[in-house]
């Protein structure tokens, strides 16, 4: 979770891309119930917001991330 | 070993577990299968890792724990169908996923570069400026004191001439 006072993409600002493998950086943009956060609250540029989220879904997948928070 | 792309061929990347029932040697020599079925589909393999024993966020399958393993390769023509039909048939592997990757050319990677370097030299820069900041918040509190300490004083013998002025005025009068 990025601060609410800096409202920078954090994937433009380090130019990063969005890896689905990465679950450390992954797990800054999911809640405690392991949803997705929304682009306001991660303060991700909606472009990156959109890989993100496909990111996110596809660690669900191969079980690096889990759907729920049990 | 490289994870640029070769030629016209797209860019693929594919990570699959393999089940705990295996030994880490076992687990390997199954990555090494899925790279036969890869080439025997004409696909060139760039880069291999093994991540090893990792245990899954949720259970596959009553397996708790699997071996990850990552592979990218280049692929021309319609093979993925069968390349994905192959493992999807094994019982040697619990999941598997493919990925059309975007290979980065050399121009890309040099622009890369570029912007890191942009991005430290900034980074090093707003440090910089944070330090000075700290010093100057110790150093010019003395100064500005003693800058007021000498405006009042100004002040003060202005004040008292004009006073004397305006006395010596109201006298004559």
């Amino acid at each position: 979770m990025t601060n609410k006072k800096t409202k920078e993409c954090y994937f433009c600002v380090n130019n990063l891309e969005v890896d689905y493998k990465d679950t450390r950086t992954l797990r800054r943009f999911i809640n405690f119930y392991m949803k997705i956060l929304p682009g306001q609250r991660t303060g991700v540029c909606s472009w990156h917001q959109r890989k993100l989220a496909n990111a996110i879904k596809r660690s669900r997948v191969m079980a690096l991330l889990s759907a729920t928070h049990k | 070993m490289s994870k640029t792309k070769n030629s016209g061929a797209t860019h693929y990347e594919i990570l699959f577990i393999v089940p705990n029932k295996f030994t880490e040697d076992e687990a390997k020599t199954v990555s090494s299968q899925v790279e036969k079925v890869i080439e025997e589909n004409d696909g060139k393999v760039t880069f291999r890792e093994f991540w090893g024993k990792k245990k899954l966020a949720y259970e596959i399958k009553h397996n708790a724990y699997g071996y990850y393993s990552l592979f990218e390769f280049d692929l021309e023509g319609e093979n993925l169908a069968k390349i994905d039909k192959n493992l999807r048939l094994s019982t040697d592997i619990l999941r598997h996923q493919i990925i059309v990757k975007k290979a980065k050319s050399e121009k890309d990677l040099a622009h890369d570069k570029l912007i890191r370097a942009k991005i430290d030299s900034k980074k090093a820069t707003e440090e910089k400026s944070k330090e000075e900041k700290t010093k100057k918040a110790f150093a010019p509190a003395a100064t500005s004191k003693s800058k007021e300490v000498k405006e009042t004083k100004v002040d003060l013998k202005d004040l008292d001439e004009k006073l004397e002025g305006i006395l010596s005025a109201k006298d004559l009068i």
